[in-house]
């Protein structure tokens, strides 16, 4: 065996040599880096090394820098957004519970409600009990709050993200109605004696308008958007909505579930948590300084059986 | 980790999300403001010309239409008094409408050489010269065999026709020649015949402001404040049917609705929510004013000349209290509500102030022969069949209130089910007045004229309460249930029962004040004989004065008839269903559905409590005396009843299947389809009324509405363009112009409503105000090429015989009227201008594919000695595609 102490320089020169290539390769190729929120759809344990994704920018190879796995630390903002049944929200607090009780030691979770503007009720925390007796005590009624809240936790999610190694994902635990927000996405009819009026025969322009413009913002995110909606409404107004909350959460990679009656409610919160687990974030240099880059990432071929991943497909570029 | 934590509470705090740093609250962004402008932008000069114009021959459909606004919304920021902290946040929106829109209708009116007396030209439905008799010529039949039926071989009364079908012009009404003037001349001859021959196509005005503003706030922690205030004020500038003082056409409408809500949203403990609202609407509607005043001529069968209703203020104002408190406990959770409305119908609606006067074709007919005389002759010679006044002095305060106590429970039984259980207990009270001036006929009083049951009794007087029936309590329960089988959250069952009643509803109109609002009534002592009134002579002055509370104040009248029995219609309803979420976004759901109601409110040609049995139609043309025709009815002391849609004495059974497929969002694209089978009968909604009062059985039929297949199809496509999108990812300059698009549509096709026929003649002494068709036994009722030249066959139905009821139903279960298809598609494009601002341009187009649906055919069935050439033949389509287009800033 060779005694460590005699072989300690070039043991440094190669770790500098090493620091200086990457330095290189990053310059060389522009100087910056995404994060991408990668996760495996198959239910297999096997955690994969930066090594074994292939990651294709705009097209070409890009190097993969470093890769969050699902045994490292993680940090989950748990968002409550309810103001309709008590029954819904009720299964789904229990659901959470149980969820959050099984989760490891190393991840993190606070808990915000939305009503109101987003307030934070616990901070980060490892300590579940604090965060299930919050989260049993928060009251379900107010106004809807998840399009209002939307932009500061996209927000606080890419602070957090940005300035700690940690792997970030939002969740939202919703029952939100369109009517019910306070921004008017329902457009009444306010002259009821306009007997012609044709403009109110498709009602979802307005709540389109809105979820376009969220799509734009959360187009750039990094940092994963889960949504458990525990009421799937069939109205045209409401399918537009919950429409748009699903291709907000799939801009971002993350993951969307629509209940139809309470007993889905469990399911659908051990599946998010399942989901939010199961989420590596990779580091990948990216080629120039492109301001939307598509994207796709695979397994290494040598990987059997293939495994079929999310992530974002496009992902637009964050002016640093 | 830890630093993840830091991060996490300094940027919450500099977000604002912290309510233990009032630093942060300070340094947190300003919530912003939102709203939008819009306009929307209606021309004919975008629009494909309707079918029904294009048909007339004409190219002019005016359209001018400009529908505008804006929304605004955001925190209430008053400097030194409300901060966005206090997070109170406010909502105004304000929408204009300047419109005016052709309105068409197709009518006939007289020819010229009619309005001169002169019906030489005039034929019947069969093309066959139509005889005009002159009534001064009537004579009994020394002949006459009175053990035979009446007919042209056994005439009762014999009557000499009018030398050349021409009226001499010094036997007209001067009344009806001075009418003449305000008559507008025939302008299209559609046919057949000399039928549909006046088109009308008559531009109406649509002015209209309206505001709708909200705030709500936070009180304290535990309460949540909103209001809000509704104000819309409109005109409806009616077409002008005619260009003169008789315009039947509407009148014109001024309309002011106001509407206040506050709402308490208060937070007991994080299980216990309570709620209270009030809410107080008024709707004011006033028509007529400025606008002339013309009596109401009914000419069978041309378009009459003035209106009902020529002048009313309506108010109609509804003041709601309610409370709701919710509870979690354990797996229950409960409901407690209470609920107080009051309603308040403030009305001046005189129906007929200048009178109204019936024409039909009895007193120029050869007396008991059909197909003979003319309602229109008889108008020329100024000889009404019945006439009427309405004499309003005062507006009526029509009062009305209800209590409602529900407590429901929602048991999450396990973790598949749950079932929810609902009890209502409603208390409503009658209508009243609030002056007491209303009146009704009691059918267990006494008449002092002839000693028969029914007689005028007045509100609050004699023992009479105050709203005639008795204060109701009904309990409405409901059950339901949500099931998972199996454990699979994919698939849920769902059934539920639920039992309501409601009330009568306080119309706007004034019936039931007939005491204090005299209906003067004229009816003919024989409809083939003797005139009501005489034109020219006009209505005599009222003959004693008001209120007439007398128990015969309503004699030989149609007396308002309001059922005291305390009955209230009920509608149960029953549901099952199965829904599956199948892969790729897919959602399969099965529904069936029973409903079923008794004691439904019936209009008068629904029901008829006065009627005459038809086992009297043995009398034949005895019938046709009205003193030998009121001997047989039950309350013979009154021409009939006004029920006013309040008589509680429907049915209806509603049976349906429906498939929902849903395929929910996925690539931007989401569609919702829903096909319903249905089957639903009733024993009140035939088009022309129901037949038999004492037989209702025999009137059960398919519901007039009724649509047997319905297909409905949504569908919303953001098309996958644009930076951030599958398709044409550009990023530079080009994603203006790809991104942003997005398709939707509206699907609606719909089998016919079934189809109603009636004989074209009712011979039978009035005894059935509707009389359905006989069917013709082995000729097939459908035709092999059905098409506008012939849409059923009209061969396999008959005119029944005088004084024998049809053996068709009101509704025939074979034979439905031509389906309606609806194709909507709107297609817009949003230009983001910065993160929070869009411009969006958007075009709609309704009946894109500019598909025209059939008119209805035409349903007249008449003898087979002179039949109705044009019966199962359509006239015409309408529809046309419409376009608008709108412009939305949004910021």
């Amino acid at each position: 065996m060779i005694p460590r102490r005699q072989y300690g320089w070039p043991r440094a020169a190669a770790a500098l040599v090493a620091v200086i290539a990457c330095w290189a390769a990053i310059s060389s190729a522009s100087g910056a880096v995404i994060h991408l929120a990668v996760r495996s759809q198959s239910e297999q344990q096997r955690i994969f090394l930066p090594a074994d994704f292939a990651v294709k920018v705009n097209g070409k190879a890009a190097p993969v820098l470093s890769a969050k796995n699902p045994r490292d630390s993680q940090m989950i903002l748990l968002v409550l957004d309810l103001a309709g049944d008590m029954t819904d929200a009720q299964a789904a607090k229990d659901a959470l519970a149980a969820a959050i009780e099984k989760l490891p030691a190393s991840t993190f979770v606070a808990l915000i409600r939305a009503q109101d503007g987003p307030t934070v009720l616990v901070d980060p925390t490892a300590d579940r009990n604090a965060i299930i007796q919050a989260m049993q005590a928060s009251a379900v009624t107010g106004k809807a709050g998840l399009l209002d809240s939307l932009p500061s936790m996209d927000a606080l999610a890419e602070s957090i993200a940005k300035v700690s190694n940690l792997r970030i994902a939002t969740l939202y635990v919703t029952d939100s109605d369109v009517r019910n927000y306070r921004e008017d996405f329902a457009n009444p009819v306010i002259n009821s004696s306009d007997p012609h009026d044709l403009s109110r025969r498709f009602p979802e322009a307005l709540i389109e308008d809105k979820m376009d413009k969220m799509e734009k913002a959360v187009a750039a995110r990094e940092t994963p958007l889960f949504i458990v909606h525990l009421r799937y409404r069939t109205s045209k107004l409401n399918a537009a909505y919950q429409s748009g909350l699903k291709r907000l959460a799939e801009t971002t990679a993350g993951w969307s579930a629509f209940c139809a009656s309470p007993a889905e409610i469990p399911a659908a919160i051990e599946q998010a948590f399942a989901a939010i687990s199961s989420q590596y974030v990779l580091t990948v240099g990216l080629p120039g300084r492109p301001a939307a880059v598509q994207i796709h990432v695979e397994t290494r071929a040598a990987i059997e059986p293939p495994v079929e991943l999310v992530y974002p497909a496009r992902l637009l570029i964050k002016q640093r | 980790m830890q630093r993840a934590v830091l991060e996490f509470r300094r940027q919450t705090g500099a977000l604002g999300m912290r309510v233990d740093s009032a630093h942060a609250q300070r340094s947190a962004p300003r919530p912003a403001w939102h709203g939008r402008l819009f306009e929307n932008f209606r021309n004919d000069a975008l629009d494909a010309i309707p079918h029904e114009i294009r048909q007339r021959g004409q190219q002019n459909s005016l359209l001018r239409r400009n529908q505008f606004g804006f929304n605004i919304g955001g925190p209430v920021l008053i400097p030194h008094l409300v901060s966005a902290a206090a997070n109170t946040f406010f909502s105004l929106s304000y929408e204009g409408v300047r419109e005016h829109i052709s309105r068409t209708v197709l009518q006939t009116v007289p020819t010229l050489a009619e309005r001169t007396g002169d019906f030489s030209a005039t034929v019947d439905k069969a093309g066959q010269p139509l005889l005009i008799y002159d009534p001064e010529t009537t004579r009994p039949n020394p002949d006459f065999d009175s053990s035979r039926p009446v007919s042209t071989a056994n005439l009762q009364y014999l009557r000499d026709p009018f030398p050349g079908n021409r009226i001499p012009m010094s036997r007209l009404d001067p009344t009806a020649q001075a009418a003449m003037a305000l008559y507008p001349a025939p302008n299209t001859n559609v046919g057949p015949f000399f039928q549909n021959n006046f088109f009308i196509n008559s531009p109406e005005t649509n002015i209209a402001n309206g505001v709708i503003a909200k705030v709500d706030t936070p009180v304290k922690d535990s309460h949540r404040l909103s209001a809000e205030v509704d104000y819309s004020n409109g005109l409806l500038g009616a077409p002008r049917w005619f260009p003169t003082d008789a315009n039947p056409g509407p009148a014109d409408r001024n309309f002011q609705n106001r509407m206040g809500s506050l709402q308490d949203v208060w937070t007991i403990s994080p299980r216990t929510i309570n709620t209270a609202t009030l809410q107080v609407r008024s709707n004011v509607s006033k028509a007529g004013a400025g606008q002339a005043i013309f009596p109401r001529y009914v000419i069978a069968p041309y378009l009459g000349l003035g209106r009902a209703f020529p002048f009313s203020s309506v108010a109609n104002n509804i003041y709601d209290w309610s409370d709701g408190i919710s509870s979690r406990r354990g797996k229950h959770a409960l409901r407690l509500s209470g609920r107080y409305t009051a309603n308040q119908v403030n009305t001046f609606l005189p129906q007929f102030p200048e009178g109204l006067f019936r024409f039909s074709s009895g007193l120029t007919s050869l007396p008991g022969i059909n197909d003979t005389g003319h309602g229109f002759a008889s108008f020329m010679l100024g000889l009404s069949q019945y006439a009427e006044r309405s004499v309003v002095a005062d507006p009526s305060y029509f009062r009305r209130s209800s209590g409602t106590l529900g407590m429901a429970d929602q048991y999450q039984a396990a973790k598949s089910l749950s079932i929810r259980f609902a009890l209502a207990t409603a208390v409503r009270t009658p209508r009243v007045e609030k002056y007491n001036r209303q009146s009704n006929i009691d059918l267990t009083r006494i008449n002092p004229a002839n000693g028969r049951p029914g007689a005028l009794v007045a509100a609050g007087r004699d023992g009479v309460s105050r709203g005639f029936r008795p204060t109701t309590v009904s309990f409405q329960p409901s059950v339901s249930l949500a099931w998972n089988p199996l454990n699979r959250s994919d698939t849920v069952v769902r059934a539920a029962y639920s039992r309501a009643n409601y009330s009568i509803p306080i119309y706007a109109n004034q019936w039931g004040t007939q005491a204090f609002h005299a209906r003067q009534t004229f009816i003919s002592p024989n409809v083939q004989l003797a005139p009501a009134l005489v034109l020219r002579q006009g209505i005599p002055p009222l003959g004693y004065a008001l209120p007439n509370l007398s128990p015969e104040a309503a004699n030989d009248s149609v007396a308002d008839l309001l059922d005291m029995s305390g009955r209230l219609p009920m509608i149960q309803s029953a549901s099952l269903s199965l829904e599956r979420q199948l892969p790729k976004s897919i959602v399969v759901a099965l529904d069936l559905g029973h409903s079923r109601g008794r004691d439904l409110l019936l209009s008068n040609g629904a029901a008829n409590p006065n009627a005459i049995p038809a086992a009297a139609l043995q009398y034949r043309d005895q019938l046709n005396d009205e003193n030998f025709n009121a001997s047989l009815r039950p309350y013979p002391q009154y021409k009939s009843f006004d029920l006013n849609s309040s008589y509680p004495l429907g049915q209806y059974q509603r049976d349906a299947l429906s498939i929902r497929v849903e395929k929910r969002a996925s690539g931007g694209l989401s569609v919702n389809a829903v096909y319903t089978f249905s089957k639903q009968m009733d024993d009140y909604s035939a088009p022309y009324g129901e037949q038999d009062f004492y037989n209702r059985r025999n009137d059960w039929a398919l519901s007039a509405y009724s649509r047997p297949q319905e297909l409905q199809l949504n569908y919303v496509y953001e098309l996958p363009l644009g930076a951030n999108k599958a398709f044409l990812p550009y990023a530079d300059w080009r994603r203006f112009l790809v991104e942003g698009w997005s398709v939707s549509g509206n699907v609606y096709v719909a089998a016919g409503t079934p189809l109603a026929l009636h004989p074209e003649f009712n011979n039978t002494g009035g005894v059935l105000s509707t009389l359905n068709v006989d069917v013709v036994p082995g000729v097939p009722q459908h035709v092999k090429d059905q098409g506008p030249a012939l849409w059923f066959n009209p061969a396999a139905f008959d005119q029944p015989p005088d004084f024998t009821v049809g053996d068709a139903s009101p509704t025939l279960p074979n034979l439905s009227n031509p389906g309606v298809h609806s194709f909507d598609l709107s297609v817009s494009k949003r230009f983001p201008l910065s993160a929070d601002r869009t411009f969006e341009f958007n075009a709609s187009a309704f009946d894109f594919i500019n598909h025209a649906d059939w008119n209805q055919p035409d349903t007249v069935i008449g003898p087979a000695s002179a039949p109705n050439l044009n019966a199962g033949k359509i006239i015409g389509s309408h529809g046309g595609r419409v376009i608008q287009l709108g412009a939305r800033l949004s910021f």
